[in-house]
C-alpha cells in the first residue's frame, strides 16, 4: 500500500514542478499565449490526475473493507474537465493556443509513463507479499 | 454537431469496455490477495490512465468541432 500513496505524491510532485516551470516561461518569454495555454492544460490535468489516484484509492479501499458500497472512477468528472479547458481555449483564443491546451492535457501521460520506467524495477523484482 | 457526438461516444464507448476490463482484473486480484493491494492499484492506475488519453483527446476535438 505504501508504494502506491509514494507514487501519487511523486507524480503530484512532479507535475506541480512542470507547472513552476510554466510559470517561469509565461513570465519570462514572449510566447505568452503558449505558456498561458500549457499552464491551463497542466493545472486540469493534474487536478484529473490527483482525481483518478484518488478514486482509485478509494476503490480499493472498498474492497479491502467490503463495505458494499457503489463506487465509480470519476470518468465523466474527467472528461467534463477536460472540455472546461477546451471550452475555455475556445472562448479565448487571444490568451490560451488552443495547440497549446491540449498538449498541456497530455504531460500527466508523460509524467506517469517516465515515473513508471524509473521505478518498474521496485515493481517487478519485488517478492510476493513485500 | 454529429461529428462531435460520434467523436465523444466512439472515444468514451472505447474508454468504458476498457476501464471495466481493467477493473474488473484488479478487483479480482485485491479481492483474492488484500496484502498485494499497492502494487495492484499501481497497475489499474497505469492502465486506466492510458486509455483514457485517448477519450479525453476526443471530448477536447469534438468541442473543436463544435466550435466552427
Amino acid at each position: 500500500m505504501y508504494d502506491y500513496t509514494y507514487m501519487m505524491r511523486r507524480q503530484l510532485k512532479w507535475m506541480l514542478y512542470l507547472l513552476a516551470i510554466l510559470v517561469v516561461g509565461w513570465e519570462f518569454t514572449e510566447y505568452q499565449t503558449f505558456f498561458a495555454g500549457l499552464i491551463l492544460g497542466a493545472g486540469i490535468s493534474a487536478l484529473n490526475l490527483w482525481l483518478l489516484q484518488f478514486k482509485i484509492n478509494r476503490i480499493g479501499q472498498g474492497i479491502v473493507d467490503d463495505d458494499g458500497k457503489k463506487r465509480t472512477l470519476g470518468m465523466l468528472t474527467r472528461f467534463g474537465t477536460a472540455a472546461l479547458a477546451a471550452v475555455i481555449a475556445l472562448q479565448y483564443p487571444k490568451i490560451f493556443d488552443m495547440v497549446a491546451v491540449i498538449l498541456g492535457l497530455m504531460t500527466p501521460y508523460l509524467v506517469i509513463i517516465i515515473d513508471y520506467f524509473f521505478h518498474q524495477t521496485e515493481l517487478t523484482t519485488r517478492k510476493r507479499g513485500e | 454537431m454529429l461529428a462531435a457526438a460520434i467523436a465523444v461516444g466512439l472515444g468514451a464507448l472505447g474508454a468504458g469496455i476498457g476501464n471495466g476490463l481493467i477493473v474488473n482484473g484488479t478487483v479480482n486480484g485485491i479481492a483474492r490477495q488484500p496484502e498485494l493491494r499497492g502494487t495492484l492499484q499501481t497497475t489499474m492506475f497505469i492502465g486506466v490512465a492510458l486509455v483514457e488519453a485517448l477519450p479525453i483527446i476526443a471530448v477536447v476535438i469534438a468541442f473543436m468541432s463544435m466550435g466552427q
